[in-house]
Formats: C-alpha cells, structure tokens, sequence
C-alpha cells in the first residue's frame, strides 16, 4: 500500500491553514496597502515637486524604483507572514499536532516552503505590477516613465516581486530556526534596518566593501534598471541574497529534524 | 500494539524516562499512571516520535513512528487540548489535518458530530473552554479511524456529564480491539476507566497489572480498639506485629490477620472492644507506590 502522506497532501494541507488565519489575510492585505499605497503617495509627491527638483537629480531620477518603493516597507509584512507561518505553530503547540500527522519533517517543510513561496510570490508580483503602471500614470506628462516593453524594466518589477518572496522565506527560516514570533522579528528588522546602520559608522574603505552585502542593499540592487553607486549587479545580487536565504533555510530546517518538536 | 523498549529520555541534566520497558495491549483500557512530572506526557511524545529517544524505542505495531506510512489512520493522539492555532475554527483544523493524510472532509464533519461539538465547528478555537477543546482534540484523534490511541491527561477540563462520555468511549474503543493508552496522574479517574495500569515514577517503571490485581496486592491493615492499648501494643510486637499509628481512639496493626489479632489480645487479656480488617484503597496503594517518586510531593505528606 502506498503511503497517504505525500508531498502533494502536505502542501494542501499546508495551503489551508495558510488561508484560515487572519495573520496571512492581515499581511496580505497589508502588503498591498504598503506597496501600492505607499507607492502612490510617493509618485504622487514626486510628480508634484517634479519642477523644483535640482536638474542633475531629475537626469539619474530612476522612475522604476521611484514607483516601487512601497517594497521598502512591505518586506516586513511579508517576512512577518512567513515568520507567523512557523512560529505560531509553536506558540500555539499545535506543530506537535501537525508532526503527527506529517511525521516526515523534511516533507513538512519543503510542503511549507511550496505554499509559502506560491502564494507570495503571486501577491507580491500582483502588488508590484499595479504598483509600477499606477506610478507610470501618474508620473504620465510630467515626469519621465518606463515602460514594460523595455526588457530591463520589466525584469526590474519582476525581481522586486522575487525580492519580496526571498524576504518571506528569509522569515521563514528564521522561524524555523528561533521558534518565536517575537525574536524572529526583531532578527528580521535588525539584518534590514540595523545592519545598514552598523556598518555606516564603520570606516568609509569598510563600509564601501561591506555595504553591498547587506541584504536590503543587494534588494535595492535587484529593484533598480541600473546598477546603484558600487552596490553588485541585479543578478549577482540576486544570486547573493539567495545564497543567503538558502543557508538559513538549511539551518532551520536541519533543526527542525534534529531537535525535539 | 505499543511497545516500549528500554526506553530512556535525557533532557541535559535530568532524566525524564529512565529505562521503561512495557506493552500495551489491543482491546483493553490501559490506563498510565504516575504523579505530575514522571515523565508519562514524555513517554508519549517519543511513542508519536516528537521526541527523539536518549536510548532505547518506542514501536506501534512493531513499527516507529517515523516508518507509519499513514499516521492519522494508525494512531490517534491527544496530548494537548489547547495545542491548536486559536484563530482557525475547529472545521478547518480537522480539514487541515485531514487533507495531510488524505483522509476526505467528510469524514471530518462525522467527527465533529459525535465529538459534540458540530454546532460550534465554524467558532474560533480560542474561544473554546478546556472542555471543548478537549472534544476537539478527541475529534482529530478519531479522524483516521486508527487501530491505536493515545490520550495524554484526557479528563482536564471535562465536566461530570463530559468525564462519563469518555469512560463509555474509551470503553467502547477498546471492545472494538483497539488499542486505547490513556495518561492520568489521578488514580480515582483510572480505577474507574482503565483495566490495565501501568504505574511509572520519575521516569521509571514502577508495576503493571490489572486495576483488581493493584488492588488486591496493597497491604490491608486492621484497627484495633480495646481496654489497654499499651498493654495491646505489647503483646503485638512480641508477635511480630507493626503498629503503624497508636492514639487515643485505637491502633492500626499491619503483618497480622485480625484473627492473630483477636487471640493475641485474648491471650494477653485485653478486651477488645473493636477489629476492623481495613483495606487500602486503590488511591492509597497509588500513595504507596509513588510516594518516593514524587517530583514536587508537599514534604508535610511524605512518609519516609
């Protein structure tokens, strides 16, 4: 008799309690506030002060990234969803109940991971494809646009949907690996906010070799149609910030099968 | 069939099971006995290979947990009533539960109507009581229909009406041959429902047998209460008797017969004005077992 627990009944299983608690439909929700609304406010505020703007600034004005800065702020709603996905089975006692059910612990996280990954992904582009036509709307007349046409552009939206996905699993893992809402959180913030801080009050020849390995720095590097200051290019960034995520995911998950439930 | 080979659990410095050895039997109630802290709820999360052992294994018909091709429809647990994300609805816990074993929602409304608790299946699990939830708990136990179950501390929470559908149940499950591991620290509530007890402290294996058979091993004792109780304590210890509590009211003598009794005292010339055999209750023989095994035991009641 084959085995009723497979990859494909883990992930449905996974996907419904994905679906019905109101963390995930609070992110979500939340992450299109952030990245739509943000972004309007701002392509807004710059269409309006588009005339006063120093000319040498209006010349490297990069419409793009301007459209999409509500990323900034969505990537915390997106890693608290994916940190909530782990850790509230923790919090709450019920991954003993799902480890019954699932007792294959490198299933149960590749089925995690399935649904995690899926679903976000597709919000995440959702949110930034409206975000950047929304932005180019109102940039319309005014200010210089892009369009979707140009390759670099449309890779540009679309890496900033997969920066948002490598962010949810970032959260994820760290999930797996701290088991607590409240510590993964603040690990999330600090490796965003905090460590760009600390290595600005490093030495300027440190902070020039540094900077561009942090994680929200190689972000700004896969959402910007040409390469920022000395920051590496899209695809090394992206490259980059995988390897990072991949190496914390294979922690947390390499916990998770050695350590008690 | 469970089965416990010399199973020990190290948690850095202390060892909460220490070498247990047991079976538990298909088509009986076998209830797991031990005081708070003895490691029972331990015991089992390594049956359900949450745990991973120091030393030794734990198998479900003769399989481990981890090698159960279809867990939900082999075993069924409840270790902890409250472990369920408050925000989803008891429905759609069941449904999660179910699709991961490919187990059809169907079947996950039968077990909410038999668990009782079908009219409240669409409510936040966080908004149920203890007792509720522990329903809860037994409907996701049952979802597979498996051949073994174990419950971990089942009658918190329960009310009166509650304790009494959960003896019919567990009864009931083990007449249809299965096998039903039920955890309490309260020797009352597994006198009642259990027919075999296996009785653990500190981690380890104390005794084993059938409720009658616990019961009839306990040491009886016997009052005594007569015209001259020095003159009676005595004549009891030259006859080998132990006088466990002397007072105003009376003796209570264990080792001897209350016939020995009777004619030892008429042989010194006591007159006897009572003898009563007392045998020790169920919980007092639990008492008795347990009683350098307890974890946090209040020292006022300890007798050392």
């Amino acid at each position: 008799m084959s085995s009723d627990v497979t990859l494909g009944s883990t992930v449905r299983s996974e996907w419904i309690k994905f679906r019905t608690v109101r963390s995930t439909i609070m992110g979500v929700a939340i992450t299109f506030v952030l990245t739509i609304g943000l972004g309007a406010l701002i392509t807004l505020a710059v269409r309006a002060h588009w005339h006063s703007m120093d000319p040498t600034r209006q010349l490297i004005f990069d419409p793009v990234s301007a459209s999409l800065s509500g990323i900034l702020f969505a990537q915390f709603a997106v890693g608290v969803i994916g940190t909530l996905f782990i850790t509230s089975e923790y919090s709450s006692g019920s991954i003993r109940t799902t480890l019954a059910a699932i007792p294959n612990r490198l299933e149960l996280v590749w089925g995690k991971l399935i649904v995690l990954v899926a679903s976000i992904f597709v919000v995440a582009e959702i949110a930034c494809f409206i975000t950047f036509l929304m932005g180019q709307a109102i940039f319309s007349g005014v200010v210089p646009t892009a369009s979707l046409g140009n390759s670099a552009v449309l890779r540009t939206v679309i890496l900033a949907g997969v920066y948002l996905t490598l962010l949810s699993v970032l959260g994820f893992s760290l999930g797996l690996i701290l088991r607590q809402s409240a510590a993964c959180i603040s690990v999330f913030t600090s490796l965003l906010l905090i460590l760009p801080i600390i290595v600005f009050l490093l030495p300027q020849s440190w902070q020039n070799t540094m900077s561009k390995y942090e994680p929200s720095e190689l972000g700004h590097a896969m959402t910007s149609v040409t390469t920022p200051g000395n920051d590496f290019g899209t695809w090394t960034a992206l490259l980059i910030l995988t390897i990072y995520v991949v190496a914390v995911w294979g922690v947390g998950t390499t916990m998770l099968i050695r350590r008690d439930a | 069939m469970i089965k416990i080979e010399h199973l020990t659990k190290r948690y850095d410095d202390t060892l909460a099971v220490d070498d247990l050895d047991f079976e538990v039997r298909p088509g009986v109630v076998t209830g797991f006995l031990g005081p708070n802290g003895s490691g029972k709820s331990t015991t089992m999360r390594i049956i359900l290979g949450l745990d991973h052992p120091t030393k030794g294994r734990a198998t479900i018909e003769g399989k481990r947990y981890a090698e159960l091709r279809d867990p939900l429809h082999e075993v069924g647990a409840l270790l902890d009533a409250k472990a369920i994300h408050p925000g989803r609805s008891a429905r759609n816990h069941l449904r999660a539960l179910a699709a991961s074993n490919r187990i059809p929602f169907s079947r996950v409304d039968e077990v909410l109507e038999f668990s009782g608790i079908g009219s409240v299946a669409d409510k936040k699990v966080g908004d149920y009581s203890l007792g509720m939830s522990q329903r809860l708990g037994i409907a996701g136990a049952l979802l597979g229909d498996p051949g073994v179950l174990l419950f971990d501390e089942p009658v918190n929470g329960l009310d009166p009406e509650g304790i009494r559908w959960i003896r019919e149940f567990f009864r009931s499950l083990a007449n249809e041959g299965r096998t039903v591991f039920v955890s309490s620290h309260l020797m009352s509530e597994m006198a009642v429902s259990a027919d075999q007890i296996i009785v653990i402290g500190r981690g380890k294996f104390i005794t084993q047998g059938s409720v009658d058979a616990l019961t009839a091993s306990a040491k009886g004792s016997v009052f005594v209460r007569g015209a001259n109780h020095q003159q009676l304590l005595a004549a009891l210890k030259a006859h080998q008797g132990v006088v466990s509590e002397l007072n105003d009211d009376g003796l209570s003598v264990s080792d001897l017969s209350s016939d020995q009794i009777g004619q030892i005292a008429f042989d010194a010339g006591v007159a006897l004005y009572e003898l009563t055999p007392q045998r020790a209750s169920l919980e007092e023989v639990y008492m008795d077992l347990t009683a350098d095994a307890v974890e946090y035991g209040s020292t006022g009641a300890r007798n050392e």
